[in-house]
């Protein structure tokens, strides 16, 4: 008799366990991320904001909801479209209608430190986000004095979710508060029931603003460029571009050392050698202390290079001309220089200027023309 | 009634095996493992290598500085008198970068068989099968590219990328990229492509090892090595690039195979204790 309770007990466990609830409850639907064989397999995906069909959804519509800023007047309206500009492939770029110089500038007025990064691909960086790399998931920090993040446990500094609350209370963005934010949108009648299906329940807050939004930033995915299409042998190459192409990808221009692979960047840092004086808080060395960091910067992608100007941490270029240029006879050493400068005694690669032209020619190639009307990226119709 | 029985004896029955199954054994087989942890070391001039440190001088008088070290260790094979071991964790390639320390340690949880080794045998680089066009999709290593125009089909990735400074004919303080790969000859409007991974054989002593042992085997690359003997190299001769200089990589190859690997001191830890 003992043994039959047993039995029963064990297989009603297992019938129990078989069952699940799926039947029941049906959960958001995961989003299924394309295949890209040359690009890394290792997705930057936190593993409390794994990503879904909903969240994704949800997350376009506050990136492109002005609202999030925790204001309703036509004049306060900021998110992160407003500098991240899908027609200049997610990035400010030189046409801004409203930062004409290529630099955004917060709803206080001021100007962010640095000039902004495309939001490109970068669910396949995992080396840290900014200029910097000060978002990386490592990082033990709570909160950012600079970007006036309070050190609460909630407010971690390891990835694109970070950003988003930065982005709201950072004085040289949004400028808003949190509170204010999840106000606002939880009083917009489109937002409660999507939030329902992403997150299951109509509650909005603020992990729930930032996991959204991180979740759609990770699905902008650029690789259809005329060079992509050449590795996938859908196209060729004009000589120039060809020509190029040989350039970059050789010790005489050495672009490909810190801009190789199919994601056009190692995602590393590195002093280019653009000083020989340096003044500013938020290189690498503010977030290391490493003494050998100073002036060292990411070595962003070149995906959509020639929409994403100005160029450099500071936009000191606004033209690829001018990054040729410099490249080719601007360089300047200091004890902090990386040795892929190697060009350093020359000043740089000492370029044709026909050779400057076919350089351009190729990067022009990086450009992914699709991405920039993508309907899965662009803003949602019914969203005024 | 009586099925219900057996199903529950038979599930208990598995249940006893399978613990039982776990249980450790003493008694030594020929298939009892040891643990392997290899360390990869750089050193100069007999000590742990200085980063960023200009106290260098190389053969050629060269006074000089490495700022990282990059590079592709594969095909490691420990031989005995009575054993041949290689490694097959991860296709028998490791990647070392000196800007990742957890890079300089690769343990081979897979084991290796109690026996004894009086060598090992590695691989600098990749052999031209393993060293395809988009091996490797995700970083550290597929920032190693090498260009395919310089390196063929065979050709993905640099064996090694060391690079740092040196003090120069007129006193500045001049970067230098000590890159080794597959190298290309031009002739004729045609381009031959030149296989520049070596293996190298380094005596040890591996002995009396029994199972609860793990090994802590020290590779050592010496950096100064590869600066000289047989040949001396003169950064202001040769210049800061050299991956499309056959001949300048070919110098440092064979510098690199002559004496620009040792073995360190090898400690084994037995767990018992």
């Amino acid at each position: 008799m003992k043994n039959e309770i047993l039995l029963s007990a064990f297989l009603g466990f297992l019938l129990l366990a078989g069952c699940g609830d799926s039947e029941v409850q049906k959960g958001p639907t995961p989003y299924e991320f394309p295949g890209i064989f040359y690009f890394p397999k290792d997705l930057n995906i936190p593993e409390d904001n794994l990503t879904t069909e909903e969240g994704v959804l949800l997350g376009r519509y506050l990136f492109y909801d002005g609202r999030l800023s925790g204001r309703t007047h036509q004049d306060s309206l900021m998110s992160c479209s407003s500098c991240h500009l899908q027609q200049n492939g997610f990035d400010t770029g030189f046409d801004h209608p409203e930062f004409t110089s290529g630099r955004p500038r917060g709803l206080a007025g001021t100007f962010t430190p640095h000039y902004t990064l495309p939001l490109v691909n970068l669910v396949y960086n995992t080396n840290g986000y900014f200029w910097n790399g000060f978002i990386e998931a490592s990082n033990p920090q709570y909160g950012s004095e600079a970007h006036h993040v309070p050190a609460e446990p909630h407010f971690h500094m390891k990835n694109i979710e970070s950003i988003v609350w930065m982005t709201i209370v950072d004085p040289n963005e949004i400028n808003g508060s949190i509170e204010q934010t999840v106000q606002v949108i939880s009083e917009i009648p489109v937002y409660p029931p999507m939030f329902k299906d992403a997150f299951g329940s109509e509650e909005v807050n603020i992990e729930r603003i930032t996991k959204a939004i991180a979740q759609f930033v990770r699905t902008i995915i650029s690789n259809n460029s005329k060079y992509h299409q050449y590795i996938e042998g859908k196209t060729v190459l004009t000589e120039s571009e060809s020509r190029g192409m040989e350039l970059f990808f050789s010790e005489e221009a050495d672009c490909f050392h810190c801009h190789g692979g199919f994601l056009m960047s190692t995602y590393e840092f590195f002093n280019n050698a653009k000083d020989s004086v340096f003044t500013d808080p938020f290189d690498r060395f503010g977030v290391t202390g490493d003494i050998m960091h100073t002036g060292v910067y990411r070595a962003p992608s070149l995906i959509n290079v020639e929409l994403t100007g100005p160029y450099m941490h500071d936009g000191r270029f606004k033209t690829l001309r001018e990054v040729v240029d410099f490249y080719s006879d601007g360089l300047v050493i200091s004890p902090y220089t990386h040795p892929l400068m190697k060009y350093i005694s020359t000043n740089g690669v000492q370029m044709s200027e026909e050779q400057k032209d076919d350089l351009i020619a190729f990067l022009k190639t990086l450009t992914d023309h699709q991405l920039l009307t993508d309907p899965r990226y662009a803003k949602p119709s019914d969203l005024n | 009634m009586i099925t219900f029985k057996r199903i529950l004896a038979l599930v208990l029955g598995l249940g006893i095996l399978a613990l039982t199954s776990c249980k450790d054994d003493d008694t030594k087989t020929s298939d009892d493992l040891v643990m392997l942890d290899i360390h990869f070391l750089h050193y100069g001039e007999g000590q742990p290598l200085l980063f960023d440190s200009l106290i260098y001088v190389n053969e050629a008088g060269n006074k000089y500085e490495v700022t990282e070290i990059q590079w592709f260790v594969s095909d490691i094979i420990l031989t005995g008198p009575d054993k041949t071991t290689s490694i097959t964790q991860n296709e028998n390639i490791h990647y070392i970068d000196t800007n990742i320390p957890e890079t300089s340690t690769w343990t081979i949880s897979e084991g290796v068989p109690v026996a004894d080794y009086t060598s090992l045998t590695l691989t600098f680089g990749l052999k031209d099968e393993k060293n395809t066009v988009g091996k490797f999709t995700d970083p550290p290593e597929a920032n190693m590219i090498w260009p395919f125009h310089i390196g063929g089909d065979n050709g993905g990735y640099h064996y090694m990328k060391l690079n740092g400074f040196w003090i120069d004919v007129e006193n500045e303080r001049q970067p230098f990229n000590f890159h080794l790969g597959v190298g290309s000859v031009e002739e004729g409007g045609e381009t031959t492509f030149i296989q520049n991974w070596f293996e190298v054989t380094l005596p040890l002593s591996i002995a009396q090892l029994s199972k609860r042992d793990t090994v802590v085997l020290p590779v050592v690359m010496n950096v100064e090595n590869w600066f000289g003997n047989p040949n001396t190299w003169d950064h202001d001769v040769v210049g800061p690039k050299i991956m499309k200089n056959q001949t300048a990589m070919r110098m440092g190859i064979e510098n690199g195979m002559t004496d620009g690997f040792s073995i360190g001191n090898i400690e084994i830890i037995n767990h018992e204790e």
